[in-house]
């Protein structure tokens, strides 16, 4: 079998040590006062009901929901020999053989435009690749919207990634949401923000220095159903335009996050309830409808492989694309 | 309906988005190579990516199900259909991923599925799953049976199931195989009745006393089925037919009276010594009667003075006799076994088996008649020896007086059918009917006489025979060594194998050589009834009815009764009907009446009163 390294070991037992050091203090913190806390300073909480059928129905009628997501694969070695295949999928839940597809790609060989500013040029080539992304997944969204005019559109992932990856596009997508009334929501699987850490930082009451992530205060406090309807001075993606809430979605102890645009803030409320009647429960917390557009865009490697072994000529994909790794057997 | 996925040249996947497939359907995948091939469904599988079955992850449930349903999204039409399909011929290379697959048309398989016609096949039922392909079917083909699905009768919907009976010639004799309950007898019944509308002489041995054909099953339409009264014959062994003792073998003899109650290696030699030749009855009982009664007077001395005492003639005769028997006979024929054959003998006798022959069969194979011939399991073991025997070696003088150019009188071709056949030909040990059966499965087919052998322990059935059986109807089995045997004998597949525990009764597996695959079939409902339908339990509850209303009539008019009357109540019933109760038991009948509520009791300080 393998050898583990001693050294390896002791190691990891000293982050678990470092790690329960560094939340002790936070995680022994009264749930109940916690919650006090955050009602306080961060948003009330509220207990969330499903949508009746009847409410489903009429979103159904207005149009239904669209759901959003990207996926990119990348083939080939390091900098700059290598392909990346963007995809981007728009899925209506009243016309679900009409799939909108967007895809796109990118390789540093190859520029459309004078994009790269020469001077940073490793710097630009993460920013293009970011741009490629969300811009597939805007475009896509379009395409739903033009073709469907649904009732709301669930992206997946926040929708602040949009306003800085690819901020031309989204103010596009956003100028005819809000023009044609159409709700736009992000989901947020893996919550990245510390909204609740440092307003506990500056609590001066409580003796906390670090700061905090939402992800681990918030893990377990919630009940399957609550949310925390932050307020905008707090959240940081107000200035952009958003409101923002964390939730408990399902049985699950972690809590997803959700925006919306602020000119849509009415909505919040029945957006997460959507969001709640369309997560299984016994689920991770994300709803279904985007787990099912999600394993529709993805392409698995093998493909993106065959086709690039099919479409192009072989000396080429040797040439620029096939890494040494890639050859490695053993 | 694609191909998907690797495939061979025997066999390939096939996925649907919206059609369901069922095991053992015909589909034609249209290879743009190699043309047209026909494939049988042997697995189907649904599938869904969004429902998967995973215990510890997570699960659409029902609600999410449901509500995404309600904003317009079916994730039940996710589902993919998935059949794994075996090509009938091997094509030469594998078959083209991606080909086109149609449901084919009646007149593409119809040589697959039908090897006979109406009229000269037996028609047994339906190929199951192909309701699909009649609708091009010729009119000769459609509307010749009726089905049993869910205990109600059911037109035919599906292509027909004909045996041809002429490949018997080829492929001679048949197995029945299944467990108790699974419609093996009613297979056997069908068959029956198809051999009879077809005149083919036949001999049915019937140890269950149930292969009746009179009586037409009240669940058939009125009038759409023929009288089979005709038909048949029900013939008792003993009682109708027996054996003509003149042509019995010492052998014969033996088998015989080892049926009666079995006989000591010191029996059997008496036998041997005692009998001779053409033997009567009269003469073979009376020589062992005469060596018993000279045995009994113990000593030649005695014997000679019986002699010298003789009142008559014929008494000294008879005496005589008696003496030569004993000189020649009482040191090798022990008193007590001359007894014990003598005991059998007459036991036999009783049972009537001497005093009949086999005139009437023979008549009935004549007339292409189906001659069911009932006895106990023993009785008939014996009885059939002799008979098959006797039958199956006129047949072949007949055949080989042909081939000789010599004459013998004509013998029809005949079937000979047996339910519980490993009684008659059990493997591992003798049984007198076993030789003969042996040599007409390996013979038989030269002298057109042929097997159905039916039993529900293929095991348990001599494999020299089942060997001999090509084609085999396998029902129902779920003793695991029969399973096996069934695979060891037959061309089942593993698949196939796996689901005989699983068989609905009546639904049945056919094994046949001239089709060199297995059908899955349906058999058709019988015209005809057994006499041993009615379920026991309702026997008992009809019959104890019966008894109370019985009752009731008789004391009817004798009511009100008082307790203390009961003496001359029962001696009115007595002279008015003959019949006596004692005062217990008229009281019970009584009482039980009035449990079940028919008469009333009233109670008085001093007796019951019953009343209406």
């Amino acid at each position: 079998m393998y050898n583990i390294n001693e050294e390896l070991k002791d190691k990891i037992s000293y982050l678990n040590e470092v790690l329960i050091d560094k939340y002790k203090d936070v995680l022994s913190m009264d749930k109940i006062s916690f919650k006090e806390f955050i009602q306080e300073k961060i948003g009330p909480i509220i207990k969330l009901e499903k949508l009746t059928k009847e409410e489903l129905a009429n979103c159904a009628e207005k149009g239904g929901i669209l759901g959003v997501d990207g996926s990119n694969n990348r083939m080939g070695g390091a900098y700059p020999h290598f392909v990346e295949i963007y995809q981007g999928l728009a899925k209506s839940t009243l016309h679900k053989d009409k799939p909108i597809y967007k895809t796109d790609f990118y390789t540093p060989l190859y520029s459309e435009k004078e994009e790269l500013p020469l001077e940073n040029e490793r710097q630009g080539e993460e920013s293009i690749r970011k741009y490629k992304l969300s811009a597939i997944e805007v475009e896509a969204a379009l395409g739903g919207i033009r073709e469907f005019n649904p009732y709301a559109i669930i992206m997946d992932g926040s929708l602040i990634r949009y306003d800085i990856e690819c901020f031309d596009k989204w103010m596009e997508l956003r100028k005819e949401c809000e023009e044609k009334g159409i709700i736009l929501i992000g989901v947020i699987k893996d919550i990245k923000t510390s909204i609740i850490g440092e307003a506990l930082k500056e609590d001066k009451s409580l003796d906390i220095k670090e700061c905090f992530y939402d992800r681990e205060l918030l893990y377990g406090l919630l009940e399957y159903g609550e949310m925390i309807a932050i307020y905008d001075k707090v959240a940081k993606k107000s200035k952009e335009g958003f409101t923002s809430l964390f939730m408990r979605s399902s049985q699950a102890p972690t809590v997803i996050g959700m925006d919306i645009l602020d000119s849509q803030k009415n909505h919040l409320e029945e957006m997460a309830r959507l969001v709640l009647t369309i997560t299984p429960k016994d689920s991770r917390g994300v709803p279904m409808w985007i787990d099912i557009v999600d394993s529709e865009v993805k392409i698995p490697d093998k493909m993106i492989r065959g086709l690039l072994e099919s479409y192009l000529d072989r000396n080429i994909l040797e040439m620029f694309f096939i890494s040494e790794r890639d050859k490695r057997t053993l | 309906m694609k191909v998907v996925g690797i495939t061979t040249q025997q066999e390939v996947y096939i996925g649907s988005k919206d059609r369901n497939f069922r095991i053992n359907e015909f589909l034609i995948i249209i290879d743009p190579y190699q043309g047209d091939l026909m494939g049988e469904v042997v697995e189907a599988q649904t599938y869904n990516k969004y429902i998967p079955l995973n215990i510890h992850g997570e699960l659409a449930d029902n609600s999410v199900i449901e509500s995404l349903k309600s904003i317009g999204y079916n994730i039940e039409e996710d589902t993919i259909y998935i059949a794994k399909v075996r090509l009938l011929n091997e094509a030469l290379y594998p078959v083209e991923t991606g080909s086109d697959v149609r449901i084919p048309a009646f007149h593409e398989v119809k040589d697959l599925m039908i090897k006979s016609s109406t009229d000269e096949g037996l028609v047994l039922g339906i190929i199951k799953n192909t309701d699909q392909m009649v609708d091009d079917m010729d009119e000769e083909f459609k509307n010749l049976l009726y089905t049993f699905e869910e205990g109600e009768l059911k037109k035919q919907n599906d292509i027909p199931y004909i045996f041809d009976i002429r490949s018997m010639h080829q492929y001679p004799h048949i197995g029945v195989f299944g467990g108790s309950g699974s419609g093996k007898s009613f297979g056997l019944r069908v068959v029956l009745e198809e051999l009879m509308k077809l005149n083919i002489p036949t001999i049915v041995l019937d140890p269950h006393f149930e292969m009746d054909f009179g009586q037409i099953g009240d669940y058939m339409p009125k009038g759409e089925v023929e009288s089979y009264k005709d038909k048949f014959k029900c013939l008792q062994v003993g009682f109708h037919v027996g054996v003509r003792f003149e042509d019995l073998s010492p052998q014969d003899i033996k088998n015989l009276l080892d049926a009666s109650s079995p006989l000591t290696d010191a029996m059997n030699n008496v036998v041997d010594i005692l009998f001779k030749r053409n033997d009567s009855y009269n003469s073979f009982h009376n020589r062992l009667k005469m060596l018993v009664e000279a045995q009994e007077e113990g000593t030649m001395d005695k014997i000679n003075m019986k002699i010298t005492e003789a009142g008559s003639n014929l008494e000294r005769e008879g005496w005589q006799k008696r003496k030569e028997l004993y000189s020649s006979y009482d040191k090798i024929c022990p008193y007590s076994s001359v007894r014990g054959i003598i005991w059998r003998l007459n036991r036999l006798e009783n049972e009537g088996i001497f005093s009949k022959d086999i005139k009437p069969i023979e008549e009935g194979l004549h007339m292409g008649k189906l001659i069911v011939i009932q006895g106990s399991t023993r009785i008939l073991q014996v009885f059939s020896t002799y008979l098959l025997n006797n039958l199956y070696h006129k047949r072949r003088e007949y055949k080989d007086a042909l081939y000789k150019k010599t004459t013998a009188d004509y013998f029809p071709p005949f079937i000979i059918v047996t339910d519980e056949a490993h009684n008659f030909a059990p493997k591992g040990y003798n049984s007198p009917s076993k030789s003969i059966l042996k040599e007409i499965s390996q013979e038989g087919r030269k002298y057109g006489v042929f097997l159905i052998l039916a039993t529900q322990r293929p095991t348990l059935l001599d494999e020299t025979i089942t060997a001999q059986l090509n084609t085999k109807f396998i029902f129902r089995t779920v003793r695991a060594s029969d399973i096996q045997t069934i695979k060891e004998e037959t061309d089942i597949t593993e698949e196939e194998a796996k689901r005989l525990p699983y068989l609905r009764t009546g639904d049945v597996f056919i094994s046949e050589a001239l089709m060199g695959r297995t059908i899955f079939a349906r058999i058709r409902a019988a015209d005809t009834t057994s006499p041993h339908t009615e379920n026991p339990f309702d026997e008992l509850k009809n019959k104890s009815k019966k008894d109370d209303e019985k009752f009731l009539s008789i004391i009817k008019d004798k009511l009100p009764i008082n307790g203390n009357d009961f003496i001359n109540v029962i001696k009115e019933i007595e002279s008015d009907t003959g019949v006596t109760y004692t005062i217990n038991a008229f009281e019970e009948k009584l009482e039980d009446l009035t449990d079940k509520k028919l008469i009333k009791k009233e109670k008085t300080p001093f007796f019951n009163i019953y009343r209406e």
